[in-house]
Protein backbone atom coordinates (compact mmCIF):
# COMPACT_ATOMS: atom_id res chain seq x y z
CA UNK A 1 0.00 0.00 0.00
CA UNK A 2 1.41 3.40 -0.94
CA UNK A 3 1.08 6.55 1.19
CA UNK A 4 -1.55 7.78 -1.25
CA UNK A 5 -3.55 4.59 -0.73
CA UNK A 6 -3.44 5.06 3.05
CA UNK A 7 -4.48 8.73 2.86
CA UNK A 8 -7.33 7.84 0.50
CA UNK A 9 -8.50 5.05 2.83
CA UNK A 10 -8.48 7.41 5.82
CA UNK A 11 -10.32 10.09 3.82
CA UNK A 12 -13.03 7.78 2.53
CA UNK A 13 -13.49 6.11 5.92
CA UNK A 14 -13.90 9.45 7.69
CA UNK A 15 -16.41 10.52 5.02
CA UNK A 16 -18.42 7.31 5.56
CA UNK A 17 -18.31 7.62 9.36
CA UNK A 18 -19.31 11.30 9.24
CA UNK A 19 -22.27 10.31 7.04
CA UNK A 20 -23.26 7.55 9.45
CA UNK A 21 -23.15 9.89 12.45
CA UNK A 22 -25.14 12.50 10.54
CA UNK A 23 -27.82 9.93 9.66
CA UNK A 24 -27.98 8.51 13.20
CA UNK A 25 -28.78 11.83 14.87
CA UNK A 26 -32.16 13.44 14.54
CA UNK A 27 -35.60 13.34 16.10
CA UNK A 28 -37.51 10.06 16.34
CA UNK A 29 -40.31 9.88 13.76
CA UNK A 30 -44.01 9.37 14.36
CA UNK A 31 -45.42 7.41 11.46
CA UNK A 32 -44.38 4.75 9.00
CA UNK A 33 -45.46 5.34 5.41
CA UNK A 34 -45.00 2.62 2.81
CA UNK A 35 -45.19 3.50 -0.86
CA UNK A 36 -44.07 2.17 -4.22
CA UNK A 37 -42.40 5.49 -4.97
CA UNK A 38 -45.62 6.88 -6.44
CA UNK A 39 -48.62 5.99 -4.30
CA UNK A 40 -49.00 5.10 -0.64
CA UNK A 41 -49.59 1.40 0.01
CA UNK A 42 -49.75 1.36 3.81
CA UNK A 43 -49.30 3.63 6.78
CA UNK A 44 -49.18 3.06 10.56
CA UNK A 45 -47.98 4.88 13.69
CA UNK A 46 -44.40 4.00 14.70
CA UNK A 47 -45.43 3.08 18.27
CA UNK A 48 -47.54 0.09 17.21
CA UNK A 49 -46.40 -3.54 17.25
CA UNK A 50 -47.36 -5.10 13.97
CA UNK A 51 -46.17 -7.34 11.15
CA UNK A 52 -47.60 -6.78 7.70
CA UNK A 53 -47.06 -8.18 4.19
CA UNK A 54 -46.64 -5.62 1.42
CA UNK A 55 -47.16 -6.61 -2.17
CA UNK A 56 -44.66 -5.61 -4.85
CA UNK A 57 -43.94 -6.83 -8.38
CA UNK A 58 -41.75 -9.71 -7.11
CA UNK A 59 -44.00 -10.84 -4.27
CA UNK A 60 -44.51 -10.11 -0.58
CA UNK A 61 -42.15 -7.97 1.50
CA UNK A 62 -42.69 -8.46 5.24
CA UNK A 63 -42.52 -5.32 7.40
CA UNK A 64 -42.29 -5.44 11.19
CA UNK A 65 -42.84 -2.46 13.46
CA UNK A 66 -41.74 -2.88 17.09
CA UNK A 67 -39.96 -0.94 19.85
CA UNK A 68 -36.78 -0.75 17.70
CA UNK A 69 -38.60 0.88 14.80
CA UNK A 70 -39.68 -0.34 11.38
CA UNK A 71 -37.72 -3.18 9.81
CA UNK A 72 -38.03 -5.42 6.78
CA UNK A 73 -37.81 -9.03 7.93
CA UNK A 74 -38.63 -10.86 4.72
CA UNK A 75 -38.25 -10.05 1.05
CA UNK A 76 -38.39 -11.86 -2.29
CA UNK A 77 -35.56 -9.74 -3.81
CA UNK A 78 -32.25 -11.43 -4.65
CA UNK A 79 -29.78 -9.27 -2.70
CA UNK A 80 -31.84 -8.45 0.44
CA UNK A 81 -30.29 -5.01 0.83
CA UNK A 82 -33.53 -3.89 2.50
CA UNK A 83 -33.23 -6.52 5.23
CA UNK A 84 -29.61 -5.57 5.83
CA UNK A 85 -30.59 -1.93 6.40
CA UNK A 86 -31.81 -2.73 9.92
CA UNK A 87 -34.51 -0.79 11.76
CA UNK A 88 -35.57 2.76 10.83
CA UNK A 89 -37.00 5.02 13.53
CA UNK A 90 -35.76 8.56 12.99
CA UNK A 91 -37.62 11.21 11.06
CA UNK A 92 -36.57 10.90 7.42
CA UNK A 93 -35.14 7.35 7.71
CA UNK A 94 -36.04 5.11 4.82
CA UNK A 95 -35.84 1.43 3.98
CA UNK A 96 -35.97 0.68 0.30
CA UNK A 97 -36.43 -2.62 -1.45
CA UNK A 98 -35.67 -1.57 -4.99
CA UNK A 99 -36.31 -4.82 -6.88
CA UNK A 100 -39.71 -5.18 -5.21
CA UNK A 101 -40.39 -1.43 -5.40
CA UNK A 102 -41.23 -0.98 -1.74
CA UNK A 103 -40.23 2.24 0.00
CA UNK A 104 -40.71 2.39 3.77
CA UNK A 105 -40.34 5.84 5.21
CA UNK A 106 -40.45 7.21 8.74
CA UNK A 107 -41.99 10.66 8.91
CA UNK A 108 -42.23 13.16 11.75
CA UNK A 109 -45.22 14.78 13.38
CA UNK A 110 -45.29 17.80 11.10
CA UNK A 111 -45.40 15.71 7.97
CA UNK A 112 -48.73 14.33 9.08
CA UNK A 113 -50.63 17.34 7.74
CA UNK A 114 -49.47 16.55 4.23
CA UNK A 115 -47.85 13.16 4.57
CA UNK A 116 -47.55 12.33 0.88
CA UNK A 117 -46.04 15.55 -0.39
CA UNK A 118 -42.55 14.08 -0.42
CA UNK A 119 -43.62 11.27 -2.67
CA UNK A 120 -45.11 13.21 -5.55
CA UNK A 121 -42.70 14.01 -8.33
CA UNK B 1 12.95 -19.57 -31.06
CA UNK B 2 13.62 -17.16 -33.93
CA UNK B 3 11.04 -14.49 -34.68
CA UNK B 4 11.18 -11.30 -36.75
CA UNK B 5 10.23 -7.89 -35.23
CA UNK B 6 6.77 -8.02 -36.84
CA UNK B 7 6.18 -11.48 -35.45
CA UNK B 8 7.09 -10.24 -31.99
CA UNK B 9 4.45 -7.51 -32.14
CA UNK B 10 1.89 -9.98 -33.45
CA UNK B 11 2.86 -12.44 -30.74
CA UNK B 12 2.42 -9.79 -28.04
CA UNK B 13 -1.01 -8.84 -29.44
CA UNK B 14 -2.26 -12.43 -29.59
CA UNK B 15 -0.88 -13.15 -26.16
CA UNK B 16 -2.62 -10.06 -24.77
CA UNK B 17 -5.95 -11.09 -26.29
CA UNK B 18 -5.66 -14.60 -24.92
CA UNK B 19 -4.85 -13.36 -21.44
CA UNK B 20 -7.73 -10.87 -21.59
CA UNK B 21 -10.13 -13.66 -22.54
CA UNK B 22 -8.81 -15.72 -19.64
CA UNK B 23 -9.19 -12.77 -17.23
CA UNK B 24 -12.77 -12.21 -18.39
CA UNK B 25 -13.61 -15.91 -18.04
CA UNK B 26 -12.09 -15.99 -14.54
CA UNK B 27 -14.01 -12.85 -13.60
CA UNK B 28 -17.30 -14.45 -14.70
CA UNK B 29 -16.45 -17.59 -12.72
CA UNK B 30 -15.53 -15.62 -9.57
CA UNK B 31 -18.65 -13.47 -9.87
CA UNK B 32 -20.91 -16.52 -10.16
CA UNK B 33 -19.14 -18.28 -7.30
CA UNK B 34 -19.50 -15.22 -5.10
CA UNK B 35 -23.24 -14.97 -5.69
CA UNK B 36 -23.59 -18.60 -4.61
CA UNK B 37 -21.53 -18.15 -1.42
CA UNK B 38 -23.33 -17.30 1.83
CA UNK B 39 -22.45 -13.84 3.22
CA UNK B 40 -22.75 -12.23 6.68
CA UNK B 41 -25.23 -9.60 5.43
CA UNK B 42 -27.39 -10.76 2.53
CA UNK B 43 -26.39 -7.95 0.13
CA UNK B 44 -22.70 -7.98 1.03
CA UNK B 45 -20.37 -8.94 -1.83
CA UNK B 46 -16.59 -8.83 -1.84
CA UNK B 47 -16.39 -8.05 -5.55
CA UNK B 48 -13.58 -10.53 -6.17
CA UNK B 49 -14.26 -10.35 -9.92
CA UNK B 50 -12.93 -6.80 -9.75
CA UNK B 51 -9.47 -8.24 -9.05
CA UNK B 52 -9.34 -9.31 -12.70
CA UNK B 53 -10.44 -5.86 -13.93
CA UNK B 54 -7.68 -4.30 -11.82
CA UNK B 55 -5.07 -6.71 -13.13
CA UNK B 56 -6.17 -6.05 -16.73
CA UNK B 57 -6.02 -2.30 -16.06
CA UNK B 58 -2.52 -2.35 -14.58
CA UNK B 59 -1.15 -4.75 -17.21
CA UNK B 60 -2.90 -3.66 -20.40
CA UNK B 61 -4.59 -0.29 -19.76
CA UNK B 62 -8.08 1.22 -19.77
CA UNK B 63 -9.57 -0.56 -22.78
CA UNK B 64 -8.70 -3.94 -21.37
CA UNK B 65 -10.34 -3.01 -18.06
CA UNK B 66 -13.57 -2.06 -19.90
CA UNK B 67 -13.50 -5.38 -21.78
CA UNK B 68 -13.11 -7.49 -18.65
CA UNK B 69 -15.70 -5.62 -16.58
CA UNK B 70 -18.40 -5.37 -19.28
CA UNK B 71 -17.97 -8.99 -20.38
CA UNK B 72 -18.18 -9.99 -16.72
CA UNK B 73 -21.49 -8.17 -16.14
CA UNK B 74 -23.02 -9.34 -19.43
CA UNK B 75 -22.04 -12.99 -19.18
CA UNK B 76 -22.42 -13.15 -15.40
CA UNK B 77 -26.01 -11.86 -15.56
CA UNK B 78 -26.79 -14.19 -18.45
CA UNK B 79 -25.51 -17.19 -16.47
CA UNK B 80 -27.42 -16.22 -13.35
CA UNK B 81 -30.60 -15.51 -15.32
CA UNK B 82 -30.67 -11.85 -14.29
CA UNK B 83 -30.05 -10.13 -17.58
CA UNK B 84 -32.25 -7.02 -18.14
CA UNK B 85 -33.82 -7.36 -14.67
CA UNK B 86 -33.70 -4.28 -12.37
CA UNK B 87 -30.73 -5.88 -10.62
CA UNK B 88 -28.89 -6.11 -13.93
CA UNK B 89 -29.21 -2.36 -14.57
CA UNK B 90 -27.98 -1.64 -11.05
CA UNK B 91 -25.00 -3.93 -11.58
CA UNK B 92 -24.25 -2.43 -14.99
CA UNK B 93 -24.40 1.14 -13.67
CA UNK B 94 -22.18 0.18 -10.74
CA UNK B 95 -19.63 -1.43 -13.01
CA UNK B 96 -19.60 1.45 -15.52
CA UNK B 97 -18.96 4.08 -12.84
CA UNK B 98 -16.50 1.83 -11.01
CA UNK B 99 -14.48 1.07 -14.15
CA UNK B 100 -14.53 4.73 -15.18
CA UNK B 101 -13.29 5.78 -11.74
CA UNK B 102 -10.57 3.13 -11.68
CA UNK B 103 -9.30 4.09 -15.13
CA UNK B 104 -9.30 7.80 -14.22
CA UNK B 105 -7.48 7.07 -10.93
CA UNK B 106 -4.96 4.85 -12.72
CA UNK B 107 -4.44 7.35 -15.53
CA UNK B 108 -3.91 10.46 -13.43
CA UNK B 109 -2.98 9.13 -10.01
CA UNK B 110 -0.65 6.25 -10.81
CA UNK B 111 2.22 8.05 -9.15
CA UNK B 112 0.48 8.19 -5.77
CA UNK B 113 -1.96 5.31 -5.88
CA UNK B 114 -1.33 1.58 -6.08
CA UNK B 115 -3.90 -1.13 -6.90
CA UNK B 116 -5.38 -0.74 -3.39
CA UNK B 117 -6.18 2.96 -3.85
CA UNK B 118 -7.53 2.44 -7.37
CA UNK B 119 -9.65 -0.46 -6.11
CA UNK B 120 -11.08 1.64 -3.24
CA UNK B 121 -12.11 4.40 -5.64
CA UNK B 122 -13.65 1.81 -7.94
CA UNK B 123 -15.66 0.30 -5.08
CA UNK B 124 -16.85 3.77 -4.01
CA UNK B 125 -17.78 4.48 -7.65
CA UNK B 126 -19.71 1.21 -7.75
CA UNK B 127 -21.85 2.38 -4.81
CA UNK B 128 -22.41 5.80 -6.42
CA UNK B 129 -23.42 4.23 -9.75
CA UNK B 130 -25.84 1.78 -8.17
CA UNK B 131 -27.51 4.38 -5.98
CA UNK B 132 -27.80 6.86 -8.85
CA UNK B 133 -29.59 4.35 -11.08
CA UNK B 134 -31.73 3.18 -8.17
CA UNK B 135 -32.70 6.79 -7.54
CA UNK B 136 -33.29 7.60 -11.22
CA UNK B 137 -35.14 4.46 -12.30
CA UNK B 138 -36.73 2.93 -9.24
CA UNK B 139 -37.21 5.28 -6.32
CA UNK B 140 -37.17 8.98 -7.03
CA UNK B 141 -36.62 9.92 -3.45
CA UNK B 142 -33.61 11.75 -2.04
CA UNK B 143 -33.86 9.66 1.15
CA UNK B 144 -32.28 6.76 -0.71
CA UNK B 145 -28.91 8.49 -0.30
CA UNK B 146 -29.14 7.83 3.44
CA UNK B 147 -27.80 4.37 2.81
CA UNK B 148 -24.75 5.79 1.04
CA UNK B 149 -22.48 6.03 4.13
CA UNK B 150 -23.07 2.32 4.83
CA UNK B 151 -22.34 1.45 1.19
CA UNK B 152 -19.22 3.64 1.25
CA UNK B 153 -17.93 2.01 4.45
CA UNK B 154 -18.40 -1.47 2.97
CA UNK B 155 -16.89 -0.28 -0.34
CA UNK B 156 -13.69 0.96 1.33
CA UNK B 157 -13.21 -2.31 3.23
CA UNK B 158 -13.93 -4.56 0.23
CA UNK B 159 -11.90 -2.22 -1.99
CA UNK B 160 -8.84 -2.63 0.23
CA UNK B 161 -9.22 -6.42 0.24
CA UNK B 162 -9.69 -6.83 -3.52
CA UNK B 163 -6.97 -4.24 -4.21
CA UNK B 164 -4.57 -6.14 -1.99
CA UNK B 165 -5.35 -9.42 -3.80
CA UNK B 166 -4.82 -7.66 -7.15
CA UNK B 167 -1.49 -6.21 -5.94
CA UNK B 168 -0.26 -9.66 -4.88
CA UNK B 169 -1.40 -11.18 -8.18
CA UNK B 170 0.24 -8.39 -10.21
CA UNK B 171 3.51 -8.77 -8.33
CA UNK B 172 3.44 -12.49 -9.00
CA UNK B 173 2.52 -12.12 -12.69
CA UNK B 174 5.20 -9.52 -13.35
CA UNK B 175 7.89 -12.02 -12.46
CA UNK B 176 7.14 -13.62 -15.82
CA UNK B 177 8.61 -12.36 -19.05
CA UNK B 178 5.39 -11.79 -21.10
CA UNK B 179 3.84 -9.50 -18.48
CA UNK B 180 7.04 -7.55 -17.85
CA UNK B 181 7.43 -6.69 -21.52
CA UNK B 182 3.87 -5.43 -21.92
CA UNK B 183 4.24 -3.22 -18.89
CA UNK B 184 7.34 -1.58 -20.39
CA UNK B 185 5.85 -1.07 -23.85
CA UNK B 186 2.72 0.81 -22.79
Amino acid sequence: MTTGDCLLAVGLLSLALAGLVWCATGPVGERVVVSDGQKVLYTAPLDTFIEVDLEGPLGLTRLRIDEQGARIIGSPCPLKVCMGMGPARRDGDILACLPNQILVEVVGARAEDAPYDLLSR
Amino acid sequence: MTCSAADQAELARVRRNIFLALFAALAVALHTLEVLLPTPVPWFRLGLANVLTLVALFLYGGRAAWTVSLVRVGLGSLLLGRIFSPGFWLALAGVIVATGMMIAAWHWGRRWLGPVGVSMLGAAGHAVGQLTVAWALLVRHAGIWQIFPVFLLVAVITGILTGWVAAVLLEHLQQYEPFRKIEQET
